[in-house]
């Protein structure tokens, strides 16, 4: 069990490196630097001076370990373009928007989408069952703009009941979290009827309606408890997902939050900004992953026990 | 004295009865059909070039009898970038599902077939895929190369080519158990031949349902990088560079906004449901999953 978790983390700290090594090098590589813009040219000499004084005139790999020895220290360096604060603090004033409301839509999306989940796949073939596939469907591949643009078109340009942009007021909310909403929902209204179905199947159900448990209790105590570990699992990486959303649906919505940062920092070539970015990323995906296995492993004996799973 | 024999269907054709029984997929397919023939026909069908600004007079007007979706800000006839767009997303859609099943079917069979050190070493490169998010990678890749037709196409067959190897590499560790793999093998066949010539054909399924699954993201990927302004440069049409346009004047000229989103979201959803029915048709053991 221990020997299995080790392994795990130990192949995922890999990937980490490996992504970390990867995004370094091709961040460098994007041609331009961060004081080509034409906005404010400098002379050779000043752009040559502020590269040194900010330690971009060394070899990539100095560069490179000199990054990460800061980031193990929580150091994450100052962003080029708002020199006036660190990475952290850049971070910590303009991801609380993005995190609320793609927080707020994941577990409302959630919440709806295990529900109607629970009620396809009781009604299997009903009105309701057709509802949620055609909703999942339209979540899983419209793309999040494009959802958002038809909330807006809907919402605000046609019916004109709620704002189509801002952050200030609570009915400017309303939208960006529906946009946020949208994936999670199709995915938990697929997963759980898949997962119910599953479960429904199983002959220890057909035990305990022939034990003359109400059909209530049997969903609720014993058909939902055993179809809920694949549903935990997708949680994590969903909730990390939303920061990439934000690029969207901050842009469609104007919501004063972390998504513009994504662009711009790439465009603007701010690395420090840049790759705090990407491996923040990175990182909550592999600790949602490793987290994932450790649940997998306490909850399913075959793996605690070193069996083949 | 021939002895009446029942009519004997292959697979094919059970497959093909199964599609035929999904509404959905054969409605998609319809509208499929008819959105690559409009992509092909594209000049047949449009009175001015996607690029011509002949109606700058009329920039803006609403869509009407003369101007089918209006114009758009730069005095464009918008039905012709709307048609015209459905070239660029398709090309798109289809060449890098082509490139990823390219890389996807000698990695999946490799690591199916060999197993072991070959399979290890292909799963932590899937690792790899699935924790960088892919939108910000493939942002880093498209402002590293410049951007271009080109390059959304093999960034978006880099990021496409995982479910393909996936579907192939399951497929491949199933029949590599079967008799007469060990046959083969018994009779000095080389790993290579056997891949080739054994498991490939036998994972035509699969291959066909993971080419045709990657379209809809490659797709997908170019509309967001377009949106973003880091995509299909202009004044090539694409409808994620549009939308991205439109939403600039969706309260006075909403034509700008609704006919590229509404394009998109159709064609997506075509290929995908098409995509489900060709999956439950041709394998019905992977349904709902």
């Amino acid at each position: 069990m221990i020997r299995y978790i080790l392994k795990r983390a130990v192949s995922i700290l890999l990937t980490f490196v490996t992504v970390s090594v990867i995004v370094f090098l091709m961040m460098h590589a994007v041609p331009g630097g961060p004081f080509d813009g034409n906005d404010m040219p400098v002379s050779k000499e000043v752009r040559d001076k502020l590269m040194a004084s900010l330690g971009l005139d060394k070899p990539l790999y100095v560069q490179y370990f000199k990054y990460m020895w800061g980031v193990f220290h929580f150091d994450f360096g100052v962003p080029f373009q708002s020199p006036g604060e660190t990475v952290l603090q850049l971070l910590a004033r303009a991801w609380p928007p993005s995190l609320i409301l793609g927080g707020l839509g994941v577990v409302i999306g959630a919440t709806i989408g295990i529900l109607l989940g629970i009620a396809a796949a009781l009604r299997r073939n009903s009105w309701i069952d057709y509802i949620a596939s055609t909703l999942a469907t339209l979540g899983l591949t419209i793309p999040v703009f494009v959802i958002s643009m038809m909330l807006i078109l809907m919402f605000a340009v046609f019916l004109g009941w709620l704002p189509a942009k801002g952050w200030d007021k609570p009915n400017s909310w309303y939208l960006p979290i529906a946009a946020y909403a949208m994936i999670p929902m199709a995915t938990y209204a697929r997963y759980t009827r898949s997962a119910m179905l599953d479960v429904l199947n199983k002959p220890f159900v057909t035990v305990l309606r022939a034990k003359g448990l109400s059909e209530r209790r049997i969903i609720f105590q014993h058909v939902l408890r055993n179809a809920a570990l694949p549903m935990v699992a997708v949680f994590l990486p969903m909730f990390i997902g939303t920061a990439t959303g934000s690029i969207f649906v901050e842009a469609m919505f104007r919501v004063p939050g972390l998504g513009a940062y994504f662009v711009s920092s790439i465009t603007l070539r701010d690395y420090p900004l840049e790759m705090a970015l990407i491996l923040m990323i990175t990182m909550m995906f592999c600790l949602a992953y490793l987290l994932t296995d450790i649940v997998y492993a306490l909850l399913n004996p075959r793996i605690r026990f070193g069996g083949k799973s | 004295m021939t002895q009446a024999t029942p009519r004997q269907h292959g697979p094919l054709y059970f497959a093909w009865r199964r599609f035929a029984a999904n509404k959905a997929a054969v409605v998609s397919g319809l509208v499929l059909m008819i959105l690559v023939l409009m992509a092909i026909f594209a000049p047949l069908l449009t009175k001015t070039n996607y690029d011509e600004q002949k109606f700058l007079t009329d920039a803006y007007a609403m869509p009407s009898s003369t101007y089918w979706f209006g114009v758009d800000d730069l005095g464009r006839d918008f039905f012709s970038r709307i048609v015209y767009g459905s070239r660029i997303s398709l090309t798109i859609g289809f060449s890098s599902a082509l490139f990823s099943v390219l890389i996807g079917i000698p990695l999946g069979a490799a690591a199916g077939y060999y197993g072991g050190a070959v399979d290890w070493a292909v799963m932590r490169l899937i690792e790899l895929f699935s924790v960088v998010p892919s939108l910000l990678a493939a942002m880093l890749l498209g402002a590293l190369t410049g951007g271009g037709f080109f390059t959304i196409v093999l960034v978006a067959a880099l990021f496409g080519w995982v479910q393909v190897c996936l579907l192939v590499r399951a497929q491949v560790k199933a029949v590599r158990e079967k008799e007469f793999i060990r046959a083969a093998q018994a009779l000095g066949a080389s790993p290579g031949y056997i891949i080739w010539r054994h498991l490939i054909p036998n994972s035509v399924s699969p291959i066909i349902v993971g080419f045709v699954l990657a379209i809809p993201l490659a797709m997908m990927l170019e509309a967001s990088l377009s949106f973003l302004g880091i995509g299909v440069p202009p004044p090539l049409p694409s409808w994620g560079q549009m939308i991205n346009v439109g939403m600039n004047f969706m309260y006075f000229y909403w034509h700008l906004a609704v006919f590229p989103t509404a394009a998109l979201a159709i064609t997506v959803l075509a290929i995908t449901l098409f995509g489900d029915g060709l999956r439950d048709a041709l394998d019905p053991t992977l349904k709902g999953r």
